[in-house]
C-alpha cells in the first residue's frame, strides 16, 4: 500500500484554489462590479415607451380644421425578445404584408423597431390574440395625419415623412421613427407643429411584453408631452375648393391674394399628389411613380413653376417706360402686325396688325409692337431694374418652397452665358419672352403691388400660431417687401385704366373675365414655349402657356386672382374664365358672410 | 449481497447526509423561483427525482463494495452499451440525441450515469495492479481505452460536456495515482496537437460559436453571446444581498436562460446574492472536502480511487458550471450536480454519494462477515 498523504494534501490544495477562483470571480462581478450590472439590470427590463406628441392642426383662417391627427397602430419588434424572429414571427410577417430582410442588418438588441405602421383592425385582432406566442412584437398607439378635405391644398400643406438622419442631427430630441413635415406647410411649420415628446417607462420581460408584477413597477417614471401648436392659415378652405373646381383637370396654377394684406387666400396647383399617399411615410414604389410622372406632380406649379411670363409682364415695362419718360400715356405708334429691328422681323400677335394706338390701346390689344418699341428707348438693364422691383428673380419669401426665376440683364448674361446681350433680346424681354421667368406666386404679388398702389407685400400663407391652450405664439404681419416711389403712381393709374380696359373694352383680349356689378381689372398673357410658326403645327406641347392676372373691384381692389394654365393655348379664351369663376365665387362667399355677419 | 452490521448506524456518514439535505433544499428553494411562473410541473417531478435519490443513496450505501467491485465491467458494458443504443434510438433534445424515452414516465440520460461504472472500472484497473507505484505510457492503454469508448459515444450525441467531465474524472484519476513524467508530457503534446483537428473537423458550428462567444460574448450580444451576458448580469445585480426570494428581475422576466437547468446558480446568485451564493460553494466544497476525507481513510485502493473519483466528479461540475455561469469559462452545458433541475443528473450524484457512504462506514476494513444472499 502506498503512502497516499502528500497527494491527498494536494488534491485538497487544488480543490481550495480552484474554488477561492470562483469565488474571487463571484466577489468581482457582485460586489466590485455589482451596481453597474444591476443599471443592466434594469435597462434590459425598463423600457421607456415615447409618447409622441400630438401634432399641432392646420386650420384654415376661419379657424376649420384642415388637417387633424387620427390613432395608429403601429407594430414594432424587439430583437432581444424575439430570439428567432424570422422564423417565429414568418406568419406575422405575411399578415402584415411586409418582408423580414428588410430589418435583418440593423438590429440593435435594445432597440424596438418599427416593422408596419397603422395596420388594420384584421391586423391588430390577428396580433393581440396571440400576444403569448409573438414574443417580442409590441403594438403602440401614435397619431398621423388625417386630411379632412382630401387632396384639397396638397401642393401647400405638403406631408409628413420619416425623419432623416440630417433632420435628427437638429433636432435630437426626437425619435428616429418620427414623422417630420418634408414639404410645404409641414415642412415650412414644422418647429411650430412638432411639440414635445412624452414619455412612460414600463417593466417589460425578456420578450418585449409589459409586466404587471407590482414588485418590478417600483420607480417607474413618465413625462407629459407638450402638444405641437396649430397653424392658422390664410387660405379659406371655401375659396381654395371653388378654385381647385375651376382649374378642373388642367394642369398649371392659381393664386388668390388679399390685396389689402398680401394673404393668400388660396393657392393651387394641378396636377397634384394624394396625400393619403404620404401618410404612413413615403413608400419607395410611390416615390419613383411620383419623381417619374411626367406630369410632375410633387411640383408646386404655383411657387416653384418657372414660365415665361408673357404679355404679363406688360404692365411692368409700361410702368417702366412711363415712370422713365420715354413714353408718353398718349405716344401714338403704328402697328403694322410686324416690327423690323436690325435684320430681324418680330411680329405682332395680331397679324394684321393694331394699327396706330396709345399705350392703352396696347395694353388692352395686347399689341406687341408698341412695347418692342417701347424697349428699343428703355434698354434692358432699365427694365431689369424694374422687375426686380416687382419683385421677379428674388424669392418671395412664402415660408415653403418656391423658386426665384429669372430677371436678365447685361451683367447677368456675362456670367450665366459669358456672352454679351443682343438688342434684340430687350425687345422680347419687353413682352416676357426670352431669358425671362417667373412664377405664377410672383406674377400674383406684381397684381397685387398694381392693384394697391405700389405696396409689394411679401406672400402670407400663415396667419398665426396658437398654442394647444389657445395661446397666439406668433403672428404674420403684413410685411412690405418694396414700395414704387411715388413719381410711379401715376404711371401705375394709367396702367390699371388699361387692365379695366383689358377686361370690360369690347376689344379687350381678357373680355371672358368680365362680370356685370363687379369690376375686373385683368391682364392676358399667352407664353410662347416655342416659336410662332411651329406652334401652328399644333402639338399640345408647343401650344403657349396661358396666362390671367387680375384684381376686382377695379374701384376698391380687394382681391386679386392669378392664372396660369399649362400649354393652355390663349390666355383670354382659357385662363380669363377660370379667373372669372373664382371671382365669382370670391364675391358670392363675402356676400354671403356679410349677410351671415349681420344675421 | 446486502450487508448489514451494528456498527452501521454508528459509522453511518450522517455529515455527509445532512449536507446532502441542506442542498437538497437550496435546489428545490431555488428551483421553486424559477419556475413557479410556468407551473409547478417541474417542481413536482424534481421533488419525486430527488426522493428516489436520497432512497437510492441510503440504498446504495448498504451494498458491499466487494459486490460493485466484482461487477465493475459488468456494469461498464452494460452502460456502455446503452450509450450505443442512445444513437440510434435516443430522443433528441436541443441537437443531442442524449435522452431515452421511458414513455410517461420521462425521459433518462445514459450519459450523466455512465459516469459511475467509468469510476468503478478505474478503480478495478488500479486495484487490480495494486503493486505499480506510477504508470508508464503502456500502462495507461488500459485505463485510456476505459475512457475513450464512452467519451467518444458521448462527443457523438453530440453532448460536449458530458464527454469532457468524463475525460476531467478519469484525468484526475490517472494524475491522482501518479503518472510517470515522460508519459505526461507525451500526453500535454498529444493533447495539444490533437485541438487543432478537434476545433477544425470534430466541433459541431454551435459548439464553436459558443467557444466564440466565450472569448467575445459582446460580439454577438443577442446569439451566443446573450446567455453569458445576461447570466453575468444577473449574478451581479445580485450584489451583497440579493434581490429577494421569487423577486430576481432577471430571472422572473426571463432574461435569464436556462434558469432551472444549466443557470440555476445564477439564479441563487441573483435573489440572494453573494451570501447566498458564497453558502452554496461553501456546501459544495466541504462535501467534496468530506469525500476526500473518506478517501483518504479508505483502506484499499479500489476504495480509494471510487472515493477520489466522485470527488472529482463533484468538483469538475462545480467548477465548469460555476465557471461558465460567471463568465469564466465557455458555456458548455454542464449541470450543477444536485443543484440544478434533471433527473439524471441528481440521481447520479446520489448514488455516487451513496457508494461513498458505503466506503465510510467500512472504514475500519472489517473483514467479511456480512450474510451472504446468492
Amino acid at each position: 500500500m502506498q503512502d497516499f498523504r502528500s497527494r491527498f494534501i494536494k488534491s485538497t490544495v487544488v480543490l481550495g484554489v480552484a474554488f477561492l477562483a470562483i469565488i474571487f470571480r463571484l466577489w468581482y462581478l457582485q460586489i466590485v462590479e455589482g451596481d453597474e450590472l444591476a443599471e443592466f439590470s434594469l435597462s434590459n427590463h425598463i423600457r421607456s415607451e415615447r409618447i409622441p406628441a400630438y401634432r399641432g392642426r392646420i386650420l384654415d383662417r376661419h379657424g376649420r380644421e384642415f388637417v387633424v391627427n387620427r390613432p395608429s397602430f403601429d407594430v414594432y419588434l424587439l430583437p432581444r425578445g424575439a430570439d428567432d424572429y424570422t422564423k417565429l414571427n414568418k406568419a406575422l410577417f405575411e399578415i402584415l404584408q411586409v418582408s423580414p430582410e428588410r430589418f435583418k442588418n440593423n438590429l440593435v438588441p435594445t432597440e424596438p423597431i418599427l416593422i408596419a405602421r397603422d395596420i388594420d383592425r384584421d391586423q391588430l385582432a390577428y396580433i393581440e390574440t396571440r400576444r403569448d406566442s409573438l414574443p417580442g412584437v409590441i403594438v403602440e398607439i401614435n397619431n398621423l395625419r388625417r386630411y379632412i378635405y382630401g387632396s384639397l391644398g396638397a401642393s401647400f400643406l405638403g406631408y409628413l415623412g420619416k425623419i432623416s438622419k440630417a433632420e435628427l442631427e437638429v433636432a435630437p430630441l426626437l425619435g428616429n421613427d418620427s414623422l417630420v413635415g418634408k414639404r410645404g406647410v409641414e415642412k415650412g411649420w414644422q418647429d411650430f407643429l412638432q411639440g414635445e415628446d412624452g414619455y412612460r417607462q414600463k417593466a417589460t420581460d425578456a420578450f418585449g411584453r409589459e409586466v404587471s408584477l407590482n414588485l418590478f413597477q417600483k420607480n417607474l417614471t413618465s413625462k407629459v408631452g407638450v402638444p405641437g401648436h396649430d397653424v392658422v392659415l390664410s387660405i379659406d378652405i371655401d375659396i381654395q375648393r371653388a378654385v381647385e373646381e375651376a382649374l378642373g383637370d388642367k394642369s398649371g396654377a392659381v393664386v388668390v391674394v388679399d390685396v389689402k394684406s398680401g394673404e393668400l387666400l388660396a393657392l393651387a396647383s394641378k396636377p397634384s399628389f394624394s396625400p393619403l399617399d404620404f401618410v404612413k411615410g413615403v413608400n419607395v414604389e410611390l416615390w419613383k411613380v411620383l419623381i417619374n410622372d411626367k406630369s410632375f406632380p410633387l411640383l408646386n406649379r404655383s411657387t416653384q413653376g418657372l414660365y415665361a411670363p408673357g404679355s404679363v409682364l406688360k404692365m411692368v415695362t409700361a410702368v417702366a417706360a412711363l415712370s422713365e419718360g420715354t413714353v408718353e400715356q398718349d405716344t401714338l405708334v403704328y402697328c403694322p402686325g410686324r416690327y423690323k429691328f436690325g435684320r430681324r422681323t418680330f411680329h405682332c400677335w395680331k397679324r394684321e396688325g393694331h394699327g396706330e394706338i396709345n399705350l392703352k390701346l396696347a395694353i388692352i390689344g395686347s399689341c406687341n409692337v408698341y412695347f418692342y418699341k417701347l424697349a428699343e428707348k428703355l434698354d434692358i438693364d432699365r427694365l431689369s431694374r424694374y422687375m426686380k422691383a416687382f419683385g421677379f428673380g428674388s424669392p418671395t419669401g412664402i415660408g415653403i418652397e418656391e423658386s426665384r426665376g429669372i430677371v436678365p440683364s447685361r451683367r447677368w448674361k456675362q456670367t450665366e452665358y459669358k456672352k454679351s446681350w443682343y438688342r434684340g433680346e430687350t425687345l422680347i424681354s419687353a413682352i416676357g419672352q426670352g431669358y425671362v421667368s417667373v412664377t405664377p406666386l410672383q406674377v400674383a404679388m406684381m397684381t397685387v403691388a398694381l392693384a394697391n398702389g405700389g405696396t409689394l407685400y411679401k406672400p402670407i400663407i400663415v396667419r398665426k400660431v396658437v398654442s394647444h391652450d389657445g395661446k397666439n405664439v406668433a403672428e404674420s404681419i403684413p410685411e412690405v417687401r418694396g414700395v414704387l416711389p411715388p413719381m410711379h403712381r401715376e404711371a401705375l393709374v394709367a396702367v390699371r385704366n388699361a387692365m379695366i380696359g383689358a377686361v370690360n373694352d369690347p376689344k379687350g383680349t381678357g373680355r371672358a373675365a368680365k362680370l356685370s356689378n363687379y369690376t375686373v381689372a385683368g391682364k392676358t398673357g399667352t407664353a410662347q414655349v416655342v416659336s410662332l410658326d411651329k406652334e401652328e403645327e399644333g402639338y399640345k406641347e408647343y401650344k403657349g402657356h396661358a396666362w390671367f392676372t387680375s384684381y376686382a373691384p377695379a374701384e376698391n381692389p380687394e382681391v386679386s386672382v392669378t392664372v396660369l394654365i399649362e400649354h393652355g393655348g390663349k390666355g383670354g379664351s382659357v385662363a380669363a374664365p377660370i379667373a372669372r369663376k373664382v371671382i365669382e365665387a370670391y364675391r358670392s362667399l363675402e356676400d354671403k358672410r356679410d349677410k351671415d355677419d349681420r344675421v | 449481497m446486502i450487508g448489514f452490521d451494528r456498527r452501521a448506524l454508528s459509522n453511518f456518514g450522517w455529515t455527509l447526509i445532512c449536507m446532502t439535505l441542506v442542498l437538497l433544499s437550496l435546489a428545490l428553494t431555488n428551483l421553486y423561483s424559477a419556475s413557479y411562473q410556468l407551473g409547478l410541473l417541474s417542481f413536482k417531478k424534481h421533488l419525486l427525482w430527488v426522493s428516489i435519490g436520497l432512497v437510492a443513496m441510503i440504498s446504495v450505501s448498504f451494498v458491499s463494495y466487494k459486490f460493485i467491485q466484482q461487477y465493475s465491467f459488468h456494469f461498464y458494458v452494460v452502460f456502455v452499451l446503452l450509450l450505443v443504443l442512445v444513437l440510434f434510438v435516443g430522443k433528441e433534445v436541443a441537437s443531442s440525441k442524449s435522452w431515452i424515452s421511458l414513455g410517461s414516465f420521462g425521459t433518462v440520460q445514459p450519459s450523466e450515469f455512465v459516469k459511475i461504472p467509468i469510476i468503478f472500472v478505474m478503480a478495478r484497473l488500479y486495484s487490480d495492479d495494486h503493486w505499480m507505484e506510477s504508470y508508464g505510457f503502456v500502462e495507461l492503454l488500459k485505463p485510456a481505452l476505459v475512457v475513450l469508448v464512452p467519451f467518444i459515444l458521448v462527443l457523438l450525441q453530440p453532448d460536449l460536456g458530458t464527454a469532457l467531465i468524463i475525460l476531467l474524472i478519469c484525468g484526475s484519476i490517472i494524475l491522482f495515482m501518479g503518472v510517470k513524467k515522460r508519459a505526461l508530457l507525451f500526453i500535454l503534446v498529444a493533447v495539444v496537437g490533437l485541438s487543432y483537428p478537434t476545433w477544425q473537423f470534430f466541433l459541431k458550428s454551435y459548439q464553436k460559436e459558443r467557444i466564440e462567444a466565450f472569448i467575445d460574448p459582446f460580439n454577438d450580444p443577442l446569439g451566443s453571446g446573450y446567455n453569458a451576458i445576461q447570466s453575468q448580469i444577473a449574478i451581479g445585480s445580485g450584489k451583497l444581498t440579493g434581490k429577494g426570494f421569487k423577486s430576481g428581475a432577471q430571472t422572473q422576466l426571463r432574461f435569464l436562460p436556462a434558469r432551472h437547468t444549466d443557470f440555476a446558480f445564477s439564479v441563487l446568485a441573483e435573489e440572494w446574492g453573494f451570501l447566498g451564493a458564497i453558502s452554496l460553494l461553501l456546501l459544495y466544497f466541504l462535501i467534496i472536502l468530506w469525500i476526500l476525507d473518506t478517501a483518504s481513510r479508505a483502506k484499499d485502493r479500489y476504495s480509494i480511487v471510487v472515493s477520489f473519483g466522485v470527488a472529482a466528479m463533484l468538483f469538475w461540475h462545480v467548477i465548469i458550471n460555476v465557471g461558465m455561469v460567471l463568465g469564466i469559462l465557455p458555456i458548455i452545458g454542464v449541470p450543477l450536480l444536485i443543484f440544478s433541475y434533471g433527473g439524471s443528473s441528481t440521481l447520479t450524484a446520489m448514488i455516487a454519494m451513496g457508494v461513498v457512504l458505503g466506503i465510510r462506514r467500512r472504514r475500519f476494513h472489517i473483514p467479511d462477515e456480512v450474510v451472504e444472499i446468492r
